[in-house]
């Protein structure tokens, strides 16, 4: 792509979320997240093959129906009571109606429908950003809203771990995977946003960073599906060994830094008197630990039955940078310990 | 809830219930996307009315801009979409199943 439309899209991507971020009138919220939908159009499609077209079609009735319902919960919420304000937003009715369309935006069960699909007909960096960098201006506008409805907010949140760990279990291609796994950390995310909205800041951070770390490895080996990662073991010994780390710490195992918005979370969710909640996420959680251990198996601890076409590929310096994922990597790996430091922040 | 509010949110919901169970064509869901912007644009041009307030009177023009901007991605898209598939037929939209 001509680097001039890059770094324009790549800053507007930039200006929306932060639009989305600084914002105090529902307006502006909407604009920002428009401008970010507007951003990643081009970035999906610039390959103009079919699947990517198709994906990106399907994201963009999506996004685009979900920004429609949050402009008209806003509207709705401001002729009953008279002002734009995110952090006044107290009607039920406006309230339940955004919830909803955040659930459409970010991909959350009941309507998560749209996101494997349009994961899969992505490549690897615009599934990337798709994964992360979209996910915060959403969650940015929830965690503001005052009253929320903590019964819907934690149906959406069991019945997403849910789907995203049974739906995960049946597939090959390893952005659907992805997907999966996003929509099963977004569930945990929506569980905890209605009792203490650090946790779910918390715990987004997380996901970003093992989400990040994951498909830069696959990056790197240019792994589309599972087949492809059980033969990558020869391209990177180093790398190849550490997967197993990022797919543990996705799984939310101690002493990995996945486990530790889980164990918070599960904490607060105690204190709040929801244990029934609590056990049934924890044990959801096992769903998505299995498909990652799969990963795991099949790329580091299982040799392949397939053979790569030399006996030895040669090891090519790649021209990919390798430091976000070095670094990325030490993080989801080695955080734990630092879980005091970051509650305090 | 005034006539008015109720109007113009009969008018969004109707938009919405086109936009969620469109059928056959690509065309007609980003036709009910505009259905229910226009409907926005409308409520907020009764909304300074409503406050009796001259201040929030660029607002619809803004919202226009953004839709406006919305609408001719979404025809690209649907451009794109007969390039690559051949039809805007929503039955053709079926190569990234599971």
């Amino acid at each position: 792509m001509n680097p001039l439309v890059l770094s324009l899209l790549i800053l507007s991507l930039g200006l929306g979320t932060t639009l989305t971020f600084a914002s105090s009138h529902w307006l502006l919220a909407w604009m920002g997240l428009e401008i970010n939908t507007l951003a990643i159009i081009p970035l999906m499609a610039q390959h103009h093959h079919p699947r990517a077209v198709e994906a990106t079609t399907k994201y963009f009735l999506t996004q685009a129906t979900a920004a429609a319902l949050i402009l008209f919960a806003s509207m709705t919420n401001a002729w009953i009571t008279g002002q734009w304000g995110i952090q006044q937003m107290d009607q039920t009715i406006p309230t339940t109606m955004l919830t909803i369309a955040l659930m459409l935006k970010l991909g959350l069960a009941p309507a998560h429908f749209w996101l494997p699909e349009v994961l899969q007909g992505l490549d690897l960096t615009t599934g990337l950003i798709m994964s992360t960098w979209q996910k915060l201006a959403p969650l940015a506008l929830l965690v503001q809203i005052p009253n929320l409805n903590s019964n819907l907010l934690i149906f959406i949140g069991l019945i997403s771990t849910m789907v995203g760990g049974w739906g995960g279990l049946n597939q090959t291609q390893l952005r659907k995977v992805m997907a999966y796994s996003s929509i099963a950390h977004l569930g945990w995310m929506i569980l905890i946003v209605s009792f203490n909205s650090k946790l779910t800041l918390l715990a987004l951070s997380m996901y970003i960073l093992m989400t990040t770390s994951m498909f830069l490895t696959l990056k790197i080996n240019n792994s589309l599906d599972m087949n492809t990662l059980a033969t990558s073991w020869a391209k990177t010994p180093i790398l190849t060994a550490l997967t197993p780390l990022i797919l543990l710490s996705l799984g939310g195992l101690p002493p990995l830094s996945g486990f530790m918005p889980k164990w918070l979370i599960l904490q607060e969710l105690t204190k709040q008197e929801l244990p029934l909640t609590a056990t049934i996420a924890a044990l959801s959680a096992l769903l998505s630990l299995y498909f990652y251990l799969r990963l795991s198996y099949a790329m580091a601890l299982t040799t392949s039955p397939n053979t790569t076409i030399n006996t030895a590929p040669w090891r090519l310096k790649t021209n990919q940078n390798s430091i976000p994922l070095s670094t990325s990597i030490a993080l989801t790996a080695m955080l734990l310990p630092m879980t005091p430091t970051i509650l305090a922040i | 809830m005034t006539p008015t509010h109720f109007s113009v949110s009969s008018a969004f919901i109707l938009g919405l219930m086109g936009l969620a169970f469109h059928r056959t064509h690509l065309l007609s869901a980003l036709l009910c996307l505009e259905g229910m912007m226009l409907s926005l644009f409308i409520a907020l041009s009764l909304w300074s009315l409503q406050l009796d307030a001259a201040g929030y009177s660029s607002s619809p023009m803004l919202m226009l801009a953004f839709s406006a901007c919305e609408a001719s991605a979404g025809l690209a898209l649907l451009v794109a979409t007969a390039r690559t598939h051949g039809t805007d037929r929503l039955q053709s939209l079926n190569l990234l199943q599971c």
